[in-house]
């Protein structure tokens, strides 16, 4: 067998920091250190005196740098047997040069008879026609259910339920399934909401996609698990550290648990971002009609998804930005994706034409103050109720809209006035200086406020103002 | 021999690639990262899998992996890389997925990915530089700091105060889910070459579908132990080997299991596993309930964990929406798994359910004492109380316009031979009592339920009319 030629080392001095593993790592002594400081490093290099080298590639494999010491030509050396990949897993999906979009395809859905579920379950079945198969969670109550059943149908779909060391886990396993460009979720409720910002954060800052239904219960601290909205503040305004935001969704029946899970992975595709789906307590657990949709989603996989092969290298999944003008570049950037999420608004008005008394709430507490709307117009008094849809952004035009004709504004909430606070902001910001005193109605705890304690408010103060 | 494909012709990454860093690292003279860089890159080029590579870089010092690295480059929050290598190896199961990590990221915020990670088993690999103090943030204790080993934060030496040295390569191979554990060093010739060899047995483990794989490469940090590159060396054969021994903790030979299809996104599969159907239910309902409510009836069932209360509930909503109805069920439960309290409150309305609690409902299924003492006095006047009299020997008093039906749910489903059919039997009450829904809507609802258990059917059916007899047997 002919001797195959090993090469040589060869070094460029500026690629030397002078650390030296290399001269014990030569049994030929070719190698001394310099007695010069390289001007462009500072430091002090190696010299190589190759008269005595066998080439024994030793001072190579003891170089930390990737081009300090080099092989002077390259040579093909295997002396293993390795499976071939491409038999366990197939052929890779494309070499392309050019990352491109392989776009999501909408496929038609048998029309069905309404199912009668759990929101949970109507969430969950939402994720699973919105493309999702990748969902990690840790059990908390009272969101717990949706991460149960999609443990139950995720196998059968080959798809990947895990359940996570903690939410901490869970959102970074979120992160790494995101960045491959594909719909992830999770299932939690309000303390393991806390846990996960700072993932969030950092998804926020990566630009990746993830959905998060909090299903919020009482705080703070362990609380109770009866239904609150008391992380309208954390959803809207504290998603981990740094300049976040993201779009909050705030269903309000089952049905719109899954409506709105449909919606929130097409808005965290669309954006790049997070999306926080705010439900209650009852709303995870109460079991209402729920009408399937007529299509479903097979995702695609974004151009920014990062994979090993040649076309999504040039791709990277990051947060970090050391340079400042670069961080403050980027932040720029997040900024102009916020504005744009303005046009992302909703809300739904009730009998506001008119209105001279206008509610305010979202999720399970709107059910309410929509029969107390009805209850109210039963006994002559025009009122009507204004439901946000999206809490951030706040729809702030539809609430302008709807108050435009009101004498009396009613905010009635499961929180010690956390929606209030979006009011109020929202209105300031648009520089709505004139709106009538705010009044509330509020429980916390984990009770809602009911229709007959909206009734009273309302109707309490209509002897005061005749 | 020593290759550079698998890293960046030009580190573009690390400060836009200007001047030498272009070609230099960031890492100090005699850093260890720099040589687990290059037997990573070149496992990853002798193995042939640069183009299902996904490096995932940490928080510390190999915070810019991404930097020199031409792979699928992901950066983790601090301690969350083998969480998010998961992430990314279950969505894309062809990847080699690489978590490298530091002392501070794995093995102190980490600690619980890590653990969790290692035993789950799933084929990655995580490359684990040991180096005994924290670089990026400037020389602070770290969990394997040795005893006596000064830094910032432990200035008179790490002493029992601040615990021991963590020994991650032996907490790693004691799990059940890591096929390969090793820890190496870098301090020699000989052990670089083990280094190496380790790398790469990891890396093929994992591109091989076999499991999980964990090295630890003690390295040198000359800066923060103050040293020039060959003294640290020296001290981490001398000092460091002796508290963390080299060689193989853990080798398994394990058969290729790993493999995932690729997930399916049949919507006739969905529809069949939500149990959505196109069939219209049967319908016998002429309108709305009006004799009960206008256009919303509230009802609470109450009992105790076991009583099938819930069931109860939820076969009554499946029954108004059968109808067209709407309908809502919310449960409550006390925080015992079993045989605490279990209230049920239902809503069923013409349009739409606007108030889907039920604080003073029209009718109240109560089966035990405590329940009807609850939530009696709650009931609205006119409204509807159906009881088990097997259990409640003695009605509260309560307003006169309120109807009582007391009715031995237990007994007469203990009399069946199942004492759990006592929620159909409270059914069959209901439906004599107030007549919600026409008698076939309920027990359509109930065969419905019981599909896939058909032999169940018949014992509901008598149980249903068991209920229906004792409410008619009260009007005698």
């Amino acid at each position: 067998m002919a001797l195959k030629e090993r090469p040589k080392p060869f070094l460029l001095p500026e690629y030397c920091k002078g650390c030296g593993r290399c001269l014990d790592a030569c049994a030929k002594d070719c190698i001394t250190l310099s007695d010069q400081i390289n001007s462009m490093t500072g430091l002090v290099p190696v010299e190589l005196d190759l008269t005595n080298c066998n080439a024994c590639g030793l001072c190579m494999d003891a170089c930390p740098e990737p081009y300090g010491l080099r092989p002077a030509h390259e040579g093909e050396i295997q002396d293993f047997e390795l499976e071939d990949p491409a038999k366990i897993f197939g052929v890779r999906p494309s070499e392309a040069p050019e990352p491109v979009d392989i776009p999501s395809e909408v496929m038609p859905l048998p029309s069905t008879e309404p199912l009668v579920i759990k929101g949970t379950y109507a969430s969950a079945l939402g994720a699973l026609l919105a493309g999702c198969r990748h969902v990690y969670g840790y059990p908390i109550t009272p969101s717990t259910e949706g991460a149960e059943l999609m443990a139950k149908f995720l196998p059968k779909l080959d798809g990947t339920f895990i359940q996570a060391v903690s939410e901490v886990a869970t959102v970074n396993m979120m992160y790494g399934t995101a960045g491959a460009g594909l719909p992830t979720m999770t299932f939690t409720s309000s303390p393991g909401f806390s846990l996960m910002l700072e993932g969030v954060s950092y998804m926020i800052g990566a630009e990746l996609p993830g959905v998060f239904v909090n299903v919020m219960r009482g705080g703070p601290g362990l609380g109770n698990i009866a239904p609150e909205q008391a992380d309208i503040k954390l959803a809207c305004h504290g998603l981990g550290h740094g300049n976040t935001r993201a779009l909050v969704l705030a269903p309000s029946t089952p049905q719109e648990m899954l409506d709105l899970t449909m919606l929130a992975f097409e808005l965290t595709f669309k954006y790049r971002n997070p999306v926080i789906l705010l439900g209650d307590g009852y709303l995870g657990q109460m079991t209402g009609k729920v009408q399937l949709p007529d299509t479903m989603i097979k995702p695609g996989i974004p151009k920014w998804a990062v994979y090993g092969d040649a076309m999504h290298r040039r791709n990277v999944i990051t947060s970090i930005f050391l340079t400042e003008s670069d961080l403050e570049a980027h932040n720029v950037h997040l900024n102009a994706k916020y504005e744009a999420m303005q046009v992302e608004a909703r809300a739904e008005t009730y009998l506001c034409d008119d209105a001279e008394v206008v509610l305010i709430a979202c999720n399970t507490p709107a059910r309410t103050a929509k029969g107390a709307v009805q209850e109210l117009r039963h006994q002559g008094i025009k009122a009507g109720l204004f439901r946000p849809i999206t809490l951030w952004p706040f729809p702030v035009e539809d609430l302008k809209a709807a108050i435009h004709g009101a004498q009396r504004l009613v905010v009635v909430e499961a929180s010690a006035g956390q929606l209030e606070d979006e009011v109020r902001l929202a209105l300031s910001k648009a520089g709505v200086r004139q709106f009538p005193e705010i009044e509330s109605v509020r429980r916390m705890g984990g009770v809602l406020p009911q229709q007959n304690e909206i009734m009273t408010r309302v109707l309490g103060r209509k002897e005061v103002l005749a | 021999m020593s290759k550079t494909s698998v890293f960046y012709d030009r580190f573009e990454r690390h400060s836009h690639g200007e001047g030498l860093k272009g070609h230099a690292t960031h890492y100090c003279p005699g850093c260890g990262h720099g040589l687990a860089h290059k037997y990573l890159a070149d496992a990853i080029d002798e193995l042939g899998i640069q183009d299902r590579t996904v490096a995932v870089s940490p928080v510390g010092c190999s915070v810019f992996l991404y930097y020199y690295f031409d792979v699928g480059n992901t950066q983790a929050a601090h301690g969350r890389a083998p969480v998010v290598a998961l992430g990314h190896k279950f969505a894309n199961p062809e990847s080699v997925v690489i978590s490298y990590q530091g002392d501070g990221d794995l093995a102190s915020i980490g600690l619980a990915e890590t653990v969790a990670t290692a035993q789950l088993g799933a084929p990655i690999t995580v490359i684990f530089i040991n180096n005994a103090i924290y670089g990026m943030t400037g020389g602070q204790m770290a969990p394997t700091t040795l005893m006596g080993q000064t830094s910032t934060t432990s200035p008179a030496g790490r002493n029992e105060y601040n615990g021991q040295p963590l020994k991650m390569a032996e907490l790693i191979a004691g799990l059940d889910g890591p096929v390969y554990v090793e820890r190496v060093a870098l301090y020699d010739a000989k052990q670089r070459i083990k280094a190496k060899k380790a790398i790469q047995k990891a890396i093929k483990l994992q591109v091989e579908g076999r499991g999980y794989s964990f090295i630890e490469v003690l390295a040198e940090c000359p800066t923060h132990l103050k040293m020039n590159p060959e003294d640290t060396e020296k001290w981490v054969k001398e000092c460091m080997e002796p508290v963390y021994p080299l060689g193989v903790k853990k080798d398994l030979t394990v058969d290729p299991w790993f493999k995932r299809n690729a997930p399916c996104f049949k919507g006739e599969k969905i529809l069949s596993l939500a149990g959505a159907t196109s069939e219209h239910p049967e319908r016998f309902c002429k309108g709305f309930p009006t004799h009960l409510a206008l256009n919303d009836i509230s009802l609470k069932l109450a009992g105790s964990g076991g009583d099938g209360a819930q069931t109860a509930a939820m076969l009554i909503a499946r029954a108004a929406i059968s109808e067209g109805f709407d309908a809502t069920h919310i449960p409550s439960y006390g925080p015992e798994s079993r045989g605490g309290t279990s209230y049920a409150d239902v809503h069923v309305a013409e349009d739409e359910v606007l108030n889907p609690g039920s604080p003073d409902p029209q009718v109240l299924i109560a089966f035990n004492a405590p329940s009807l003492a609850k939530f009696g006095p709650t009931v609205r006047k006119g409204g509807f109380i159906i009881y088990d009299s097997s259990v409640v020997t003695d009605a509260p008093a309560l307003d006169p316009s309120i109807k009582l039906f007391p009715v031995p749910f237990t007994g007469i489903a203990t009399d069946l031979g199942k004492a759990v059919v006592k929620n159909i039997v409270a059914l069959g009450a209901l439906q004599a009592a107030t007549n919600i829904f026409p008698k076939d809507t309920m027990l359509t609802a109930i065969r419905v339920a019981l599909k896939d258990k058909c032999a169940l059917i018949p014992l509901n059916e008598e149980a249903f009319a068991w209920g229906i007899k004792s409410v008619e047997a009260l009007a005698k």
